[in-house]
């Protein structure tokens, strides 16, 4: 039988995503604001590791949530849960966060990748280090990441409004995510 | 009232009381919200550590590329550094460790609200009680966070205890609604 909630495993990455998708916020608006790096100043070298481990696990938590989210699809919502315009609107929605979150962690990443610095995921994977330092490059793929960000929060803002929407209208459509 | 089955189908009224649901979406997003500014927080004390090189007045270099790369100007890269030092110099010596310590408690119980408010969502029976029990906890760890940053200077102050008193207050609601909710369901039961 098919069942109405999402999986336990799609459940347990979409929170964690949300989680580390906040903290990339703000820890980001924070960080930006420590004097620049140097011999003498490593105020950075913490937070920017730590804003870049959390980036690229969201890649890999957003892969393995698409694949069971693709995976064990629930039943679909019920019309009086859900307006078809609304369904069509959620479904775009989720579409382009999907998109705009690779975009804005791919784009964080190849910024650091021709920045110079190097990436040691959580501080045990030393990821190989492809691109020659380009400030170009870099400063391009900076612009990418900060406007894609700007989009993702406005896009989380347009995905917490609805699922605040049908939570209060305790219409069963948020149960699906909250299922442990 | 046990936990809603999985398979129930969307949109029927079997879903629990309205308020438990309310105050179970709340408890997450406010919950998520509370666990990375805890975390943050822990950061930033980790980060400012005293005797660093703001506080020594090392020079600080700011380079013309990367001044152009992060769009600040000259004043600005200069001041990031005096902002450091602000932070550094204006904490007692008990503030740093204390913080580190409150905001890694303060983490862990906000980490927990999160799945309190599933647990609320979801209707299980056991979760009003714990939900009074970590909104209080919640609440207590603002109350200690308030008076150790009203014991500091007026540089902290400043930059603590809106923000502080912000949670305070969205952490009482939390804890009445949550006190109300369980009398409620009290009151259900023994009818």
């Amino acid at each position: 039988m098919q069942k109405t909630a999402y999986s336990r495993t799609a459940v347990v990455m979409h929170w964690l995503m949300a989680a580390s998708i906040f903290f990339l916020f703000i820890s980001s608006w924070w960080m930006l604001s420590l004097p620049l790096p140097s011999k003498e100043y490593s105020y950075r070298v913490i937070p920017f590791q730590l804003h870049k481990n959390f980036g690229i696990t969201a890649i890999f938590l957003m892969a393995i949530l698409l694949y069971v989210r693709l995976r064990y699809r629930p039943t679909p919502v019920t019309l009086d849960a859900m307006k078809p315009w609304m369904h069509k609107l959620a479904t775009l929605d989720h579409i382009i966060l999907y998109i705009v979150i690779f975009a804005c962690s791919l784009s964080g990443y190849l910024s650091s990748a021709y920045s110079g610095w190097g990436t040691t995921l959580w501080w045990v994977i030393e990821l190989p280090d492809w691109a020659k330092e380009n400030e170009e490059l870099n400063i391009f793929f900076s612009d990418v990441h900060l406007w894609t960000c700007w989009a993702l929060l406005a896009l989380i803002s347009i995905h917490i409004s609805g699922a605040l929407y049908h939570a209060f209208r305790n219409d069963g459509v948020i149960r699906r995510m909250l299922h442990l | 009232m046990e936990a809603t089955d999985s398979n129930t189908p969307l949109g029927t009224s079997d879903q629990g009381p309205a308020w438990k649901c309310w105050l179970g979406i709340v408890t997450i997003v406010l919950g998520l919200l509370l666990t990375v500014s805890h975390g943050n927080e822990a950061m930033i004390q980790v980060v400012a550590a005293p005797d660093s090189a703001a506080v020594q007045d090392k020079p600080l270099k700011c380079r013309e590329d990367e001044l152009i790369e992060e769009g600040l100007s000259l004043m600005e890269c200069q001041l990031m550094a005096t902002t450091m030092k602000n932070l550094i110099v204006s904490s007692p010596d008990w503030f740093r460790c204390f913080q580190m310590t409150l905001m890694a408690i303060g983490t862990v119980i906000a980490a927990l609200s999160v799945f309190i408010g599933i647990a609320l969502f979801d209707n299980r029976s056991w979760a009003s009680k714990l939900a009074v029990f970590t909104f209080a906890s919640l609440l207590a760890i603002d109350v200690i966070e308030f008076i150790a940053v009203v014991n500091t200077g007026p540089l902290l102050r400043a930059h603590y205890l809106w923000n502080v008193f912000l949670w305070f207050v969205l952490h009482l609601m939390l804890t009445s609604a949550a006190f109300v909710g369980l009398q409620a369901e009290s009151k259900a039961a023994q009818s």
